[in-house]
């Protein structure tokens, strides 16, 4: 029987109550520079954290289990007839607490130079590693308990004791979650009157059922089982990381299939669900660890589903040599069809030659995959800080300027600023990787990854924290923002000042002090901001990029220590930051006006090229990787011109090149002018549209006016 | 050896297969009243203007000798009749309001400033095309830039009006894979009245390239007014029926875009008043050549 009008009627309705939702909560909770993350709203009577410590905050494993605990035994249940699936997350826990770090455990030594060189720290931060989803698959919730029960026996410190406890407490309120919700779904189906409502709900019990201990079997239930797992994760600390999706599918469909459980129109309605779901990161394609392409037919579903789901989705396409060139052309295809800016691209050659410049052979390296905002990780098998610690670059440029200009001890130039910058930027780096190596040693006592720890190999196994040794691997990131700022203030010194003599240092300095204000001050401001800039391809702005690219690897990789297995992995990512950290940084010599946003990760500076900018953003992001297998995303903003089925292959044929060319991930937006203009003036007009605001997407009507205003910036000066 | 250019452009996506960079030669023997690319009809560099750039710092009012630039209600006004093309303005305007068009270059810095995007050409089987103007007025300098970019494998294309003496295209043609030809119109008066040359050596050399062997497209541009008619397009189908290695043969609807170019050279646009091609009389004409 044809069922696919039944199914997309049932898809449309759930989009339709997602968008109502959204709407909600920006009524309710006001706008937000972030991911939807397919959140509801909580109830009027919200559940409120229990402190365990006199500043009202709560910390530690034992913090931080009673709160889960008794947080999910009122987490509201929620069950929509007309999805597959029972279950949204309501609460960020973990930024329910009035203090985000334990007062014990002072960074006090790390301050001055944070607020100096306006670094995010990531002390107290969490999440931004991905959990081993196919081992959740694999045992289940009990067998998951079994495995806590099994080492609790072996590692027997006070501590650990502490810590099984604590997971196993974590588990079972997880389980009583998804039993509440089998009790609901037994009530709907008493009162449900349409047949196929109901025989979906009958449906939606018994995978349900099914799962609450025992590993799942079906498609259904690994869907609803990693639902469980990434509901519960957000709900703990906004855990958003995912996984090889179509390969971690790919068995239970095919069994299905084989069985008669299922064709192909349900699954695309199961897999619609799941992506309506939540926003979680995955990835599709790709090679396996020996390199041979994961495509297969439910990769092609995925995306089908994900069409007919169109919301914000984050899904990322693998591009490698061997890669299903089908499965691109239709990624291609939907791309520039709905214009919702999914999905996003990753670079296999790059990200795997890199990785293993850190030392780690092809097959592990082939296994660090897209899923999160800007990073990669290997699922369940390292902790790595990603996109949570960040050196603002251009912070760093006016420390040195100011240094060099009021130290009258000697000429200023651009040699001696580069000096004075680079210690400067050893500061600060080294700053943020004390950071690190401070959360690594306590943030258990702050946060301990209670949901992470269960999908991660190691941390049951041994008794630890996934941040204090429980991982395999310590691959912690350092992101450095402001790049095109600080490049092309450089390259304005040089080229104005030093060469051709059209300015001098005091006039420059004079201006910069006045914000550039007056006609002469404009007039200054646009010598600098017109000269050659990073991404025009071979130009003084190009060379510096690629200098200060080159010293902050150096200094982020001085980091590493072999002895303790930290490997620190430098990239160029801002996430939404642009605009608090411009907020810092007064006006620089690339004529940008004092606190003003800063570059958008490893992009150049907006309107950097007259013509051509498609292919001049290509290059120069490639050219500026770090290249240890962290990404430097470029973030595309597309000619809707070009989004006709014509240019397929042209805008495939970008995308191979620029990854050919050294690049890590691409970003991209396909955003009409007036549209873009529209929904700003009235951002309500658009509860559908979405936008990819860097390596996230998110609904533009959710966006503050600021963040909106750089968005659209950034799509009409490209 | 030299010659003189507007700008390369880089991914252009209509003059020829692929991804391309376009190079767009200074100077035109045609003079077509609905050109978009006004700033390659003359054959000497000129001053751009563009008047939403000034901020009215009057830099260019100190420098100007010649009194193309001045006061006027206090902001900088520009009269290009007075104007000796000494460009001493250019180097001041720091807001880029003023601009030399018109470049000299060699062949080799033309090859040096598009070479970072062959690895786009030959992802996408790209290439380099040559236009204008009318890239046939620097016959030696296309020639050599062709068999420069030819030499390291890249596809090339020549986009030509075809109304030069077929021995120049004998210099250029062994190093172009592809020919990008216009036929305006087949009515010779209104030919001449609108592009002030006759059609018949373009004919003549379109029966040439066509016996070549080298792979050609044509492409006729429609104006509103002009040649948007049945007849005119039916005329220009016919003749090109008649061709037996024609590629490709294209309508290219009128567009508005080239407006702010005849303003800030203060060149006078003819079709200043001519709005775009409606979509629907365009498919109604390409409805002919099926």
């Amino acid at each position: 029987m044809d069922k696919s009008f039944i199914y997309q009627s049932r898809i449309d309705s759930l989009r339709s109550r997602k968008f109502a939702q959204t709407r909600d909560k920006i009524e309710v909770e006001g706008l937000l520079d972030e991911d939807d993350y397919g959140r509801v709203l909580p109830p009027a009577n919200a559940w409120k954290s229990i402190p365990n410590h006199p500043d009202g905050s709560f910390y530690g494993l034992e913090g931080w289990s009673q709160n889960f605990c008794n947080m999910m035994d009122s987490h509201p249940v929620y069950v929509d007839p007309n999805d597959a699936f029972a279950g949204r997350w309501v609460y960020f826990m973990s930024r329910m607490r009035s203090n985000k770090w334990h007062p014990d455990y002072p960074f006090d030594h790390l301050k001055e130079n944070i607020a100096k060189y306006d670094i995010i720290a990531g002390i107290g931060d969490d999440a931004h590693f991905a959990p081993d989803y196919p081992l959740g698959l694999s045992l289940g919730w009990q067998g998951i308990l079994d495995k806590i029960d099994q080492y609790r026996k072996i590692n027997t410190e006070p501590e650990q004791i502490l810590f099984y406890d604590a997971h196993k407490q974590a588990v079972k309120s997880i389980q009583g979650w998804i039993e509440r919700h089998i009790v609901m779904i037994e009530q709907m189906i008493q009162t449900e009157t349409n047949p196929e409502l109901r025989a979906n709900l009958v449906e939606m019990a018994e995978t349900n059922r099914n799962i609450v201990s025992k590993p799942p079997q079906t498609l259904s239930e690994a869907i609803q089982w990693i639902i469980w797992y990434h509901l519960a994760s957000r709900t703990y600390n906004r855990d958003g990381a995912g996984g090889q999706i179509d390969e971690m599918l790919r068995p239970f469909f095919e069994k299905d299939l084989a069985e008669g459980r299922i064709d192909r129109q349900k699954t695309i309605y199961l897999l619609a669900c799941f992506l309506l779901n939540d926003t979680i990161y995955w990835q599709l394609g790709g090679p396996d660890k020996d390199g041979v392409d994961q495509t297969s037919e439910i990769s092609f579903l995925i995306l089908d589903a994900a069409d007919k789901a169109n919301c914000s989705i984050n899904l990322t396409i693998r591009v490698h040599d061997g890669m299903n060139e089908e499965l691109f052309t239709k990624s291609l295809y939907y791309l520039i069809k709905n214009k919702n800016a999914w999905p996003r691209y990753s670079g296999d050659k790059a990200l795997v030659e890199g990785f293993m410049k850190n030392g780690f052979d092809a097959q592990l390296a082939r296994q660090r995959i897209a899923v999160g905002c800007n990073w990669m990780s290997l699922p369940g098998l390292e902790y790595t800080m990603n996109d949570l610690v960040k050196v603002n670059m251009a912070k760093v440029f006016e420390v040195a300027f100011q240094e060099m200009i009021q130290d009258q001890s000697a000429d200023p130039s651009t040699t001696r600023l580069w000096n004075i910058y680079t210690s400067h930027l050893a500061k600060a780096v080294r700053t943020a990787a004390d950071g690190i190596r401070f959360q690594l040693k306590y943030q258990k006592y702050n946060e301990p990854e209670l949901i992470l720890n269960l999908l991660s190999h190691g941390p049951l196994e041994r008794g630890h924290d996934v941040s204090d040794g429980g991982a395999e691997y310590y691959n912690l990131s350092i992101d450095g923002a402001g790049l095109a700022i600080v490049a092309d203030s450089f390259a304005a010194l040089q080229q104005r000042i030093e060469l051709e003599k059209k300015t001098t240092w005091k006039e420059v300095n004079y201006h910069l002090n006045d914000d550039f204000e007056g006609i002469e001050g404009e007039k200054i401001r646009l010598l600098l901001k017109n000269s050659q800039h990073f991404g025009q391809g071979n130009s003084i702005g190009d060379q510096w990029a690629k200098t200060i690219t080159s010293e902050f690897t150096r200094l982020v990789r001085r980091e590493s220590n072999p002895a303790m297995k930290h490997t620190f992995i430098p990239g160029f990512f801002s996430w939404a930051n642009t605009i608090a950290f411009g907020q810092h940084v007064g006006p620089t010599p690339n004529g940008r006006k004092g606190k003003t946003p800063i570059s958008h990760g490893a992009n150049p500076c907006p309107g950097f090229a007259c013509d051509g900018a498609s292919l001049a953003l290509a290059l120069a992001v490639a050219d500026i990787q770090p290249g240890f297998g962290n990404t430097a995303p470029m973030q595309w903003e597309l000619d809707p011109t070009m989004a006709t089925s014509d240019y397929i292959g042209l805008i495939g044929s970008i995308i191979k090149t620029h990854f050919e060319l050294g690049g890590t991930l691409i970003n991209v937006n396909i955003m009409d002018k007036n549209t873009i203009l529209d929904a700003h003036k009235d951002p309500a007009k658009y509860p559908e549209l979405v936008v990819r605001v860097t390596g996230f997407t998110a609904y533009f009507s959710m966006l503050t006016p600021e963040f909106r205003q750089l968005v659209v910036d950034r799509i009409l000066e490209n | 050896m030299k010659g003189l250019i507007t700008t390369i452009q880089r991914m252009s996506l209509h003059d020829g297969p692929g991804i391309r960079s376009t190079v767009f030669l200074k100077g035109c023997n045609m003079h077509c009243g609905w050109c978009h690319n006004p700033e390659t009809l003359y054959v000497n560099p000129e001053l751009e203007w563009i008047r939403q750039k000034c901020i009215g710092c009057n830099s260019c009012i100190e420098v100007c000798q010649s009194g193309a630039f001045s006061l006027k209600e206090g902001k900088p006004e520009f009269q290009k009749t007075l104007c000796t093309s000494c460009f001493d303005c250019v180097s001041v305007c720091y807001a880029e309001a003023i601009n030399k068009v018109g470049r000299e270059i060699t062949p080799e810095e033309v090859f040096a400033e598009v070479e970072q995007d062959f690895p786009f050409f030959k992802s996408s089987g790209g290439g380099v095309t040559i236009s204008g103007g009318e890239p046939m007025l620097q016959a030696e300098f296309t020639a050599k830039t062709l068999t420069l970019f030819k030499s390291a494998g890249i596809h090339t294309a020549l986009d030509t009006n075809l109304s030069v003496s077929w021995k120049q295209y004998d210099k250029v043609l062994p190093f172009t894979d592809l020919v990008l030809a216009d036929l305006k119109l087949m009515d010779d008066a209104l030919h001449l009245k609108w592009t002030g040359k006759h059609n018949a050596v373009i004919l003549e050399n379109i029966y040439k390239l066509d016996s070549s062997g080298i792979a050609y497209f044509i492409r006729t541009p429609v104006i509103p007014g002009i040649n948007d008619n049945e007849q005119e397009i039916k005329a220009i189908v016919a003749f090109v029926a008649s061709l037996k290695n024609l590629k490709k043969f294209e309508l290219l609807p009128f567009h508005t875009l080239a407006s702010c170019k005849y303003t800030n050279l203060e060149i006078e646009n003819p079709m200043g008043a001519t709005r775009d091609l409606p979509k629907e009389k365009m498919e109604q004409l390409r409805q002919i050549l099926k």
